[in-house]
């Protein structure tokens, strides 16, 4: 499984929030609880006491009324404040006989149904909440009601536990603001940088060198890696200037020996032959040994001028001047006679190219032809070429076996398909390339692509 | 009357060897020699020559431009392309730009002879050695048809096998059909040696090469 950023992140931060939460609502919830439980005895035990006092204090036998006045007199119900709520006595219509001051929300409460015996929670018009017991006395006739206000006895904790809800609140929404700025200085940030560099053409783009946003850590990774990607563009230019430089210089350096050759030793092997077939015009003496000698002469330096020529058209065809029409036609006529194949190619009207272009798409379709014969066993190769909006294609089909395509030319060089490699180096210098449609057994096609502008203007 | 000849060629020995042919050669008068390209023209102008020789790679002006030039202003010299280049290219390129005879020069002397009386004459002079090893002048090839005579010459012009087909309503097939027959027939193995030997054998003709 892919370990996402944002993922952990919010692991990081969620989850211990998230239980933190929750340990915070199950203790209030418990301490909410433990507060009931506590309201809840005092109560209850208030209720008893106050009853079993009166029972006590109210001998057998005496009318119970006069008795029920005397207790009116007892302390506790005129101490009211000594409690944390108070106590009254009712009869069993829910008259009030007698009660501690603070007793006159009863009316209220009492309304709501109160179960005798346990303690229960209720609100008073004000909705102070309080914890209310009941007592039956003498047969459940009148019975004791007690209550305690929650403020006045667990005023502290209440506030407490309200308090409490605010500042898990708080650190929820602190937590939830400090995703914010994590997910735009941070996540974004990286998430883009991630985006540019895995489509990024190394040696050709480079990504955007700053990041505002982002924190200085990923603004750095970002630089880094800017300069670093300048770095391999640069290489590549250098490179691509340097195998230029190479070809050029290869292609002066051929240009040159074929110039020499063709206007030295040719000529002077030429002027020779002339000589010798001077001099046997004006001796006319055929038969006898000189002659044959002359004979032998003649045709040794007519292989020569014959191998010469061979080598200069090898090194630098000089026909290539007449322009890319006839230099590739007669390329395709002079490959074809020596394979014994068939070449035939066609150059659309028109089609002036600069030089360099021309002897590129020489030296391509030379390779071509030769890669289809050698590699391909082919028999039959046409090549055409032809404008296409603004590119200028070569397209070179042959019925040879065909191959895998590997378009990685670094690749192909290393496993030593030079012909291939040098065919891309070559239009690569051009802004061109070449696209290779063929599988094993269905021949081959190549397209050579260039821009427009190598076109001559005047054409 | 004798032939008068201009003579153009950067190298000394050469031009030594042919002039001491040409000199020898009683119908033939070398009125003027040239190292480069433009002063073989001067001299045309100068010297109105029947026919001149141009070598195609001179300093200053090659000679296919000298030819160019020679057609454009309309002069009446005979040109004869002399060169030591064999690519049947150049013998188009020549032709086109105006140029009737073709030789190489380790061509034996007496075909640079005819070569320079068949162009005087108004003929046109191929060297064998470059328009196919095969076929004399006088050897007729098996007769061509109309219709592949039809499609030698739109595709002599340039024009693709496609180009061809839809000019003459036929299948792109049946182009290659027609032109694999006239290479049959002519004993060649190319379009443009088809080409140069058909003009050679006087199949087709100059002009209508050119039109």
């Amino acid at each position: 499984m892919k370990r996402h950023l944002l993922v952990v992140f919010l692991l990081a931060i969620i989850f211990p929030v998230f239980a933190a939460f929750s340990v915070a609502v199950t203790g209030l919830y418990h301490h909410e609880k433990a507060m009931e439980l506590v309201a809840r005895s005092y109560a209850e035990g208030l209720v008893e006491n106050i009853a079993y006092r009166l029972e006590r204090e109210t001998p057998l036998g005496r009318h119970f009324f006069t008795g029920m006045l005397s207790m009116g007199q007892m302390g506790i119900f005129s101490w009211g404040p000594s409690i944390p709520g108070w106590v009254a006595v009712v009869n069993s219509d829910g008259e009030t006989l007698f009660s501690s001051p603070g007793a006159e929300s009863l009316d209220f409460i009492w309304d709501q149904k109160i179960s005798i015996g346990e303690a229960d929670e209720v609100y008073d018009r004000e909705g102070n909440k309080y914890t209310i017991a009941v007592y039956p006395l003498s047969g459940a006739e009148i019975f004791v009601v007690g209550a305690v206000a929650w403020e006045k006895l667990l005023g502290p904790m209440i506030r407490f536990n309200h308090l409490w809800v605010f500042l898990a609140l708080a650190v929820v929404i602190a937590v939830l603001g400090a995703l914010l700025p994590l997910w735009y200085w941070v996540i974004v940030p990286l998430k883009s940088l991630v985006k540019e560099i895995s489509v990024l053409e190394w040696g050709a783009e480079k990504p955007a060198p700053d990041d505002r946003r982002a924190v200085s850590e990923i603004r750095s990774l970002r630089k880094v890696l800017h300069d670093l990607s300048k770095t391999s563009i640069e290489r590549n230019e250098l490179r691509s200037s340097y195998i230029n430089d190479i070809v050029k210089v290869q292609e002066e350096e051929k240009s040159y020996i074929a110039r020499e050759i063709h206007d030295g030793p040719l000529q002077s092997i030429t002027a020779l032959i002339q000589q010798i077939r001077l001099f046997r015009r004006d001796n006319d003496s055929d038969g006898n040994i000189a002659s044959e000698h002359l004979n032998v002469a003649e045709d040794a330096a007519r292989n020569t001028v014959r191998e010469l020529r061979g080598l200069c058209d090898e090194l630098s065809p000089p026909w290539i001047e007449l322009g890319l029409d006839h230099a590739l036609i007669e390329l395709a006529n002079r490959l074809s006679r020596y394979f014994n194949i068939q070449v035939s190619v066609e150059v659309e009207d028109g089609m002036g190219l600069s030089h360099e272009g021309t002897l590129t798409l020489f030296r391509v379709f030379q390779e071509a032809v030769n890669n289809a014969v050698r590699h391909g066993r082919a028999s039959f190769v046409s090549g055409s070429v032809y404008q296409d909006n603004d590119t200028i294609r070569m397209e070179i089909n042959d019925d040879g076996e065909g191959f895998e395509p590997q378009p990685d030319f670094e690749k192909l060089r290393v496993e030593g398909h030079r012909g291939l490699a040098n065919m891309i180096e070559r239009l690569h210098l051009l802004e061109g390339r070449l696209e290779i449609v063929s599988s094993p057994g269905q021949g081959a096609c190549l397209i050579c692509i260039l821009p427009v502008k190598l076109l001559k203007k005047d054409s | 009357m004798a032939i008068r000849v201009i003579l153009a060629d950067d190298h000394p020995l050469t031009r030594a060897g042919l002039k001491a042919y040409l000199d020898s050669e009683k119908e033939i008068q070398l009125v003027g020699e040239a190292e480069d390209g433009e002063r073989a023209w001067h001299m045309i102008r100068e010297l109105n020559p029947d026919i001149v020789l141009l070598d195609i790679r001179m300093p200053k002006l090659d000679g296919v431009s000298v030819a160019r030039m020679i057609r454009e202003a309309g002069l009446s010299v005979g040109i004869v392309m002399l060169t030591s280049y064999d690519a049947q290219q150049y013998v188009m390129a020549s032709l086109r730009s105006g140029a009737r005879g073709f030789v190489l020069k380790t061509a034996p002397p007496d075909e640079l002879t005819r070569a320079i009386k068949t162009v005087s004459n108004g003929g046109l002079f191929l060297d064998s050695e470059v328009a196919g090893a095969v076929g004399e002048n006088d050897l007729m090839p098996d007769s061509i048809s109309v219709r592949e005579r039809e499609v030698l010459l739109l595709a002599a012009r340039g024009f693709s096998s496609k180009e061809v087909a839809s000019r003459l309503y036929i299948s792109e097939r049946t182009v290659q059909t027609h032109l694999a027959s006239i290479y049959d027939k002519l004993g060649a193995r190319n379009k443009t040696e088809s080409l140069l030997l058909a003009l050679k054998y006087g199949v087709v003709t100059l002009e209508e090469l050119l039109e």
